[in-house]
């Protein structure tokens, strides 16, 4: 204010616009004080102030302290999330090697067990309708049972066999159709021979047996570990 | 926050608000000084602005007792220094600035007047030229401005003041003599 002030006595004083009173006091107070008569000497020389120019001046100040407080800023907050990242870098690395770690030290070993379907391990049965009538007096099922207990695994594939049904029960007549794999065959009219008891006159059946040979039923099947560095 | 504590608070931190409003309130004083010496708007508004900018670092490390002398002083050097740059012609009033520059040294030496300090000031009045003797008697004993002094004497207007800045000038080296003679 004391600027301002001082910058409307330069211009009455410079345009005449003071009284004599008034200029001999800022006379007075330029001889004491150089920086002030410096100043009235300027602006007599450019012949009065020009507000215009002063206020474009104040604005380039006030820019020039604004830029650098945003500049301030603006590096504190990338440097803050410089840090950030770096922080986030370390915990991501650490938690990689953590990982790499667990994974590989000591406990490498691992089992993982299959349990493989029952259906395609099993020796299962099919009764074919078209023929005849004849089915097993206690089930099915217990048919089914029967043959994977008592079957020894020679062989595998699809059998047909035909049969009738004595008066006992017993089957006669068993009969492979095709020509199927002899070992099979004579195992599958073995077991019928000596299997549970039927009903009805006479039937046609086929049987499934598996290939036991590769894959057992039940078997742990541990896979190969990626980097195979796993104890057998 | 006084000017002091507004001093003491950039050189403490750095805070360039605090040096802008140390600043702002002597830019049109300033301009007015630049303009003195460099007599082209531009120049002396980039003048304004560059003045600030070795503020910045010089402020931080100078001990300134006086900001308003201090920056007066400062902003003739930068100034005087452009036109050396310039390799113009200055356009410096050599009897103004040997008026100032005493005026600073013997600023501290104010002192209360006795009776016969007065006698002594109008026997140094004696040894004034005549253009010197009759300026600074209008202007300090009937107070009389610069205009009216040159209406009546028939001066210039820049005459009369270099006259009183002159004649207070010899005044004082005349005092001051007549006091280490006694």
């Amino acid at each position: 204010m004391e600027n301002n002030y001082q910058l409307s006595r330069i211009h009455n004083y410079i345009h005449g616009l003071m009284s004599k009173e008034e200029m001999f006091q800022l006379e007075k107070e330029a001889l004491e004080d150089p920086f002030l008569q410096d100043a009235i000497d300027g602006y007599r020389l450019q012949n009065g102030v020009d507000a215009r120019q002063l206020s474009l001046l104040q604005q380039r100040l006030n820019r020039r302290v604004e830029q650098t407080i945003a500049t301030r800023h603006a590096q504190y907050y990338s440097w803050q999330r410089l840090a950030i990242g770096a922080a986030a870098g370390v915990i991501f690395v650490t938690l990689l090697a953590l990982l790499y770690f667990r994974h590989f030290n000591g406990k490498a070993e691992r089992t993982t067990d299959v349990e493989l379907s029952e259906p395609e391990n099993t020796v299962s049965i099919e009764p074919l309708l078209d023929g005849g009538d004849a089915s097993p007096r206690e089930g099915w099922k217990t048919l089914e049972k029967y043959l994977n207990k008592e079957y020894k695994a020679v062989g595998s594939g699809e059998i047909i066999v035909t049969f009738t049904v004595s008066n006992d029960g017993s089957l006669a007549d068993i009969e492979a159709e095709g020509r199927p794999e002899r070992s099979l065959a004579e195992e599958a009219i073995r077991l019928l021979q000596s299997g549970p008891k039927w009903q009805g006159s006479k039937g046609r059946l086929k049987i499934i047996f598996p290939n036991r040979n590769h894959v057992e039923h039940g078997t742990i099947i541990k896979p190969p570990h990626c980097f195979g560095i796993e104890k057998g | 926050m006084n000017e002091k504590e507004l001093l003491q608070h950039y050189k403490m931190t750095g805070d360039l608000a605090a040096l802008g409003k140390l600043y702002s309130p002597y830019m049109s004083l300033l301009y007015g000084v630049c303009f003195k010496y460099l007599q082209d708007p531009d120049r002396s508004q980039d003048a304004v602005m560059q003045i600030f900018e070795e503020l910045i670092e010089k402020l931080r490390h100078y001990q300134v007792d006086n900001f308003k002398s201090w920056l007066h002083v400062y902003s003739k050097n930068y100034c005087l220094m452009q036109l050396r740059k310039d390799k113009r012609t200055t356009h410096v009033d050599i009897e103004d600035n040997l008026y100032e520059s005493e005026q600073k040294l013997h600023h501290a030496d104010e002192r209360k007047w006795e009776e016969r300090d007065f006698e002594k000031l109008e026997g140094c009045m004696q040894t004034l030229n005549h253009e010197q003797q009759a300026c600074v008697r209008l202007f300090y004993l009937e107070q009389k401005c610069y205009k009216d002094i040159s209406d009546l004497t028939g001066y210039e207007l820049n005459k009369v003041k270099s006259a009183i800045q002159n004649g207070k000038r010899n005044l004082k080296i005349c005092m001051e003599r007549k006091e280490n003679g006694k």
